[in-house]
């Protein structure tokens, strides 16, 4: 009997749900949520947990710091290539994504900005405009090994995201 | 006396069903948490505001909206790096071509570069304008509805100049057809 309750419950649910994929659509900062991490004195790792049904385009991706600056270009893994129709091949990106950025000198203790720029889309057939996410952190001393994660926060709770 | 006419069985049964339409009910409350620009939000509101706009042509002309008050109006809020916007096209230039003589008008508004919009624009075989937004149209669209300042965002404007319908993502053809035929 209480499968039979738990049947019709779920099956209620899931088919208001199902009728309106769209209005499920996340908001930018959840899609494409951004968290950093300082590796060392010298490097932080910048990184995006892309949700399910949504993907990231490589082109797009651009990382900066302030006050300090980067050693080189951060070196960005390929992606997915896609053929398209006006740019030609374009590289996108799903699931979970790590950028190396490498300081072009050591800054224990120092407090960094990393700036990320990004343009996603969702299979649901929407694009999101470009976006900049921005976090600060601070530096490990030498010898201290990684410092935490610092995880963006989402603009916005609620029950269903 | 209640017993004889209300059996366990029919009250367990009648038990489920008002559980399954509550469930239902609240399943179709709370879907709309994130966005519900798909089921016309900004319906009804007048677009004045829109009408009193002017932007640039991919050419750089200056084109006021308000030399469209009276038509039926298709306002496509697009970008040449927003595939699912791009594959839309085609079906408004064919509905352009077929309806336009009966007062249907179709706006292209690019967040995107003038150079970008005229080259895909001329591939395309627009038959209706294509004018240059920027981050100012994001906004403008968001005004109408458009939450997540996304693209594709339609918005339809009836003769009177009041929002019939807007919707964010990809238009449906027929439900396009559907919308402008009433209105016409």
């Amino acid at each position: 009997m209480k499968g039979a309750l738990a049947v019709v419950l779920l099956s209620a649910t899931c088919l208001s749900g199902a009728a309106d994929a769209q209005s499920k659509l996340l908001e930018p900062e959840r899609a494409f949520a951004f968290s950093v991490q300082a590796l060392d004195d010298r490097t932080v790792e910048a990184r995006f947990a892309i949700a399910d049904g949504y993907y990231l385009y490589r082109e797009k991706l651009k990382f900066s710091v302030e006050p300090t600056a980067l050693a080189a270009a951060p070196a960005l893994p390929p992606g997915k290539v896609k053929d398209d129709e006006f740019f030609g091949k374009v590289e996108t990106y799903r699931g979970r994504l790590a950028v190396k950025l490498a300081l072009d000198q050591k800054e224990p203790g120092r407090k960094v900005t990393v700036r990320a720029e990004s343009q996603g889309c969702a299979d649901a057939g929407i694009c999101y405009p470009p976006q900049v996410q921005v976090l600060t952190l601070t530096l490990p001393l030498p010898g201290a090994g990684p410092g935490a994660p610092v995880v963006a926060t989402p603009a916005r709770k609620s029950w269903f995201n | 006396m209640f017993g004889t006419f209300i059996t366990r069985r029919w009250f367990r049964w009648s038990a489920f069903a008002v559980v399954g339409v509550l469930a239902l009910a609240a399943g179709l409350q709370f879907r709309g948490n994130v966005d519900d620009s798909a089921s016309g939000t900004g319906r009804g509101m007048d677009a004045a505001t829109l009408f009193a706009l002017a932007m640039p042509d991919a050419s750089g002309r200056e084109q006021s909206f308000g030399q469209w008050k009276g038509k039926v109006l298709v306002v496509n809020f697009w970008a040449t790096w927003c595939v699912p916007c791009r594959e839309e096209m085609p079906e408004f230039v064919k509905v352009q071509r077929e309806l336009g003589g009966r007062g249907l008008q179709f706006v292209g508004v690019a967040m995107d570069e003038a150079d970008k919009v005229e080259l895909f624009a001329a591939e395309l075989g627009l038959n209706y304008p294509a004018l240059i937004g920027g981050y100012g149209a994001i906004e403008l669209s968001k005004t109408m509805g458009n939450r997540l300042g996304a693209l594709p965002f339609t918005v339809i404007i009836d003769r009177s100049g009041r929002v019939a319908h807007t919707q964010l993502g990809p238009i449906n053809e027929a439900n396009l057809r559907s919308i402008v035929g009433q209105l016409l």
